[in-house]
């Protein structure tokens, strides 16, 4: 039963970080710089990685994403936010050692970072120009910003959680 | 664990970031333009001596409309999902390409090579 419950709650975390994405999607995106977005749907990645297990937050991001970019009709997508989330999460799930809840919009700052490191990397590798590199000072400026965002937003969902104790870990 | 140094540490990537963006955005414009696709070169331009036009560069997921007018090139336009290319607007630093990620094109200014003023 319990494994049952598992399942299904992030199976809501994956609707939900869906629902962000699609949310997010309408809003236009004002930066004429490939990879620079606010990206919502982290605040559901970073969440998980610190109240779930590597893999189940790993699971929700890789549903999330390849759902995401072919409801988006914008597959090409998928390969960069893969190779981002990847990194992001591989980082993440180290940090967490050393940073502790209270300080998760920080965590989440590193993440957004290393997310934009992973996008910038696999977009280098597919085009095979180094000179994409050009864009990483904006993006990593912009990770700076939007991973702050996230990781709080996190953060208040993490304290409301808590509160009303329907946390399964506490 | 001290939480200190990782503070530090985001905001030290932090202020890099904004010095390399200023930097990349003051970086000048050069004459000779690259347009290449999937790491392919597919034009050298010299824009000093182009003439004016706009050509259309074709890939399997779509197309992107390159205009050159007054010795500057753009993307026109693109059936691209994103149009970033197209929002980047005329190239105007070196050391900032306009990217098209979802047709994998570069339009980036690189050293004159002095061989030929046109390739097509």
């Amino acid at each position: 039963m319990k494994k049952a419950k598992r399942i299904a709650e992030l199976g809501v975390l994956t609707a939900l970080a869906l629902i962000m994405f699609f949310v997010e999607l309408q809003i236009p995106n004002p930066f004429p710089i490939p990879g620079i977005k606010l990206g919502l749907a982290n605040i559901v990645t970073v969440y998980a990685v610190y109240r779930y297990k590597a893999w189940e937050a790993a699971a929700v991001a890789a549903v999330r994403i390849t759902l995401g970019s072919v409801f988006a009709g914008n597959v090409s997508a998928l390969l960069y936010s893969a190779a981002g989330s990847a990194l992001c999460i591989f980082g993440m799930v180290i940090l967490k050692r050393y940073i502790d809840e209270k300080h998760l919009w920080l965590a989440s700052v590193f993440g957004a970072v290393l997310h934009n490191t992973g996008q910038i990397l696999a977009a280098c590798l597919l085009l095979q120009t180094p000179q994409i590199f050009a864009y990483y000072p904006f993006l990593i400026v912009s990770g700076c910003l939007a991973g702050g965002f996230t990781g709080l937003c996190a953060q208040l969902v993490i304290n409301r959680l808590d509160k009303i104790k329907m946390h399964p870990n506490r | 664990m001290k939480i200190k140094p990782f503070i530090a540490a985001a905001a030290i990537i932090f202020v890099l970031g904004i010095v390399g963006s200023i930097f990349a955005l003051t970086s000048s414009p050069k004459n000779t333009v690259r347009i290449s696709q999937d790491g392919k070169i597919l034009y050298t331009i010299d824009l000093s001596v182009a003439r004016d036009e706009e050509f259309g560069i074709k890939c399997s997921e779509g197309t992107n409309t390159i205009e050159i007018r007054d010795g500057k090139i753009r993307v026109r336009d693109a059936d691209c999902p994103d149009k970033t290319c197209v929002k980047t607007g005329w190239l105007s630093s070196a050391a900032m390409p306009i990217v098209c990620l979802p047709h994998r094109l570069v339009i980036e200014f690189c050293e004159e090579s002095g061989v030929d003023a046109v390739t097509r």
